[in-house]
């Protein structure tokens, strides 16, 4: 066993351990998001982990296979969803090829014949990514996400901190970082930190306990006007 | 703790008076300089802003262009009204400055030549077309043909 390896890891692997036990099975079941996008488009093996998506995003085909087939419902719901949210988009088809791959095809609402998912936009493929990720029927005990505004249509911000709150009551934490103040804008007083460095180490702040943002809050503001307006102490480059 | 806020309309008016503040306020006084979006951001936010504004002791500078407005005074009326909604007396004023931010680097056109690194820009200051330089209509426009477009 490899020096840094930690006391956890071993005693973990014992049955009789409970408490160790779980813990290292928390640990291992922790997620961190943070999608390629060219890495998640077109055609793919049709072979590895196919009930979670993967780190990068990667096995999107087959997650969304996955769902297809044994949570029909909940691929219906994540296709409408789809639909409302990509400008101009009027339905979502999935149709498994005889190779066993499934190719999404985008109905344009203008044009007769669909679009196959590898003409569609980054942000869309993105979209499709986090349904299929917040939508897993399984959740991950512990789900981090990078920076989620990236390649996302602005608007579409206030849906996604709500389907990652829903996630959240499902059983899952959800850790986002984000410099979007329309992410921002869209999630409450208690759910909101941020970092300030302070002499070569980082400080955890939280929102609720900030006088001056929490007395803004009750009056009804949004976060995201107060982070831009300079109410983050210590969070703006100098 | 005394305190002064300044409400803004936009970055760059938040960018000069942070090296303008330090050379004439008192250092005891904290300052805070809030940036909008625009004006309109501005005139939609700032009740809010002074209202919930946690200092009791602090103080507000709503800080506004002229712009293309023909009168100065009915833009400086209608922000003293959206100032009295905040319901704290005496603590707040407003002034708008300048036609646009510029005017004022249009008054120092010494300090302008040596920060551009450029020459014969101070004697013109002396031309009547500078000695009022909030009389320029458009001083952004005339800022940048006197640097080139720097």
């Amino acid at each position: 066993m490899a020096p840094e390896t930690l006391a956890i890891k071993g005693l973990g692997q014992f049955e009789r351990f409970k408490a160790a036990n779980a813990f290292r099975r928390l640990i291992e079941s922790w997620h961190v998001s943070d999608f390629h996008i060219s890495a998640a488009r077109g055609r793919k093996e049709a072979t590895g982990e196919s009930e979670h998506l993967s780190q990068t995003g990667e096995n999107l085909p087959l997650v969304a296979r996955f769902l297809f087939e044994a949570h029909p419902k909940t691929f219906q719901t994540i296709l409408d969803k789809m639909a409302h949210r990509v400008p101009g988009i009027a339905s979502v088809e999935p149709k498994l090829m005889d190779d066993g791959y499934l190719a999404l095809r985008f109905q344009d609402g203008s044009f007769k014949t669909p679009f196959l998912d590898r003409y569609v936009s980054d942000g869309t493929i993105k979209m499709f990514a986090y349904l299929v990720l917040l939508h897993d029927p399984r959740p991950h005990p512990l789900l981090c996400v990078e920076e989620p505004e990236n390649q996302l249509y602005p608007k579409l911000m206030a849906e996604l901190a709500e389907e990652f709150r829903l996630y959240a009551l499902r059983g899952g934490q959800v850790l986002v970082s984000t410099h979007s103040p329309d992410f921002l804008n869209a999630v409450a007083l208690d759910e909101v930190c941020w970092l300030v460095k302070k002499d070569g180490a980082t400080e955890i702040r939280r929102a609720r306990d900030d006088e001056q943002i929490k007395t803004y809050m009750a009056d009804g503001d949004q976060m995201g006007f107060l982070w831009k307006q300079g109410f983050f102490t210590g969070a703006d480059p100098e | 703790m005394r305190e002064l806020v300044f409400l803004l309309e936009e970055a760059s008016a938040k960018a000069m008076l942070q090296s303008l503040l330090p050379r004439f306020l008192d250092a005891r006084i904290q300052q805070r300089l809030i940036a909008f979006e625009g004006k309109q951001d501005l005139e939609r936010q700032m009740v809010r802003r002074i209202k919930g504004y946690a200092n009791p002791s602090a103080r507000f500078i709503v800080l506004r262009d002229q712009d293309s407005t023909p009168d100065c005074r009915i833009v400086k009326n209608r922000l003293l009204g959206l100032c009295a909604q905040a319901n704290r007396q005496a603590t707040y004023l407003v002034r708008v400055a300048c036609h646009e931010l510029e005017s004022f680097y249009l008054a120092d056109l010494s300090a302008v030549e040596i920060s551009m690194g450029l020459t014969g820009l101070a004697r013109r200051q002396r031309s009547a077309r500078f000695r009022s330089s909030d009389q320029i209509e458009k001083p952004g426009l005339e800022l940048a043909r006197l640097t080139n477009g720097k």
